[in-house]
């Protein structure tokens, strides 16, 4: 047989009437870090595909909220949902991700969604 | 004078020499010691993490969106729920595997209209000769 055989349905079968992310809830291992952590987002290789913004690698961010729980982007993306982990949303100073940024909107930020597996303390 | 077909065939080559490429540096067959790290990465980096690259503004238009980008949605959509792809295996051929070139060239929802074919052609569920012979198909109702 040349074609490959499997249940293409088994997402759909998980997360109907459920959600998705909800439908991964309660299967990362436990949460490595905390709301107010401190976070510097890892350099990781990009290859292929990914969804963690290159502007934010190396930049130092603090953990707001954790928000659900996921298979990684480049992990969904081939359609391999068994490596579930936390998601965060971690807020960056405008002038931590741009040092040219003016000082006029010093208290500006942003924040985004940063899968457990890009954070390391700092 | 060329027949229509070659006319449309030179045509296509001075649009596809014209259009934007990934770097505006010498980039035809590259020596591998021309690649270096840092070329190697912005080559293959996903083409949609645009965030801090220099650009030109875009100027906001409200529009409604039309009959037939509706229609692409709602296709894309019962692929999923069908099983033929998720939410984000959509996002990564529609936005990073089209390439930078169709990235920006091409309308949103096109993207998502000519990832939804491809789709079908790389799972096997159609053939491409079998598409190849229903755009034909219905390109003749045009012509």
């Amino acid at each position: 047989m040349s074609k490959p055989h499997y249940d293409r349905e088994h997402h759909v079968k998980k997360a109907s009437g459920i959600g998705d992310p909800q439908c991964f809830k309660g299967e990362a291992p436990e949460a490595m870090f905390k709301v107010g952590d401190k976070v510097r987002i890892k350099d990781l290789p990009d290859l292929f595909y990914t969804r963690t913004q290159g502007y934010t690698r190396g930049a130092e961010a603090t953990v707001t909220e954790l928000v659900y729980e996921s298979p990684p982007a480049e992990d969904e993306s081939w359609d391999n949902t068994e490596n579930v982990e936390w998601f965060y949303s971690v807020v960056f100073d405008m002038k931590e991700l741009w040092p040219d940024y003016p000082d006029t909107f010093s208290s500006d930020t942003v924040e985004t969604e940063i899968p457990e597996h890009y954070l390391e303390a700092c | 004078m060329l027949p229509p077909v070659r006319q449309k065939v030179m045509r296509h080559l001075n649009i596809v020499g014209q259009l934007q490429p990934a770097l505006h540096e010498q980039t035809h067959a590259p020596s591998p010691d021309m690649i270096d790290n840092a070329h190697f990465r912005a080559y293959t980096r996903s083409a949609h993490d645009v965030g801090g690259e220099a650009d030109i503004s875009i100027t906001w238009e409200e529009k409604e969106e039309e009959v037939w980008e509706h229609n692409t949605f709602v296709t894309c959509e019962v692929l999923a729920w069908r099983g033929v792809w998720n939410a984000e295996e959509r996002r990564r051929r529609q936005n990073v595997e089209v390439g930078q070139t169709i990235y920006l060239g091409l309308p949103y929802y096109g993207r998502w209209l000519l990832t939804a074919a491809k789709i079908l052609v790389d799972k096997q569920f159609i053939t491409a000769t079998e598409l190849q012979e229903k755009v034909a198909e219905v390109r003749k109702r045009y012509e």
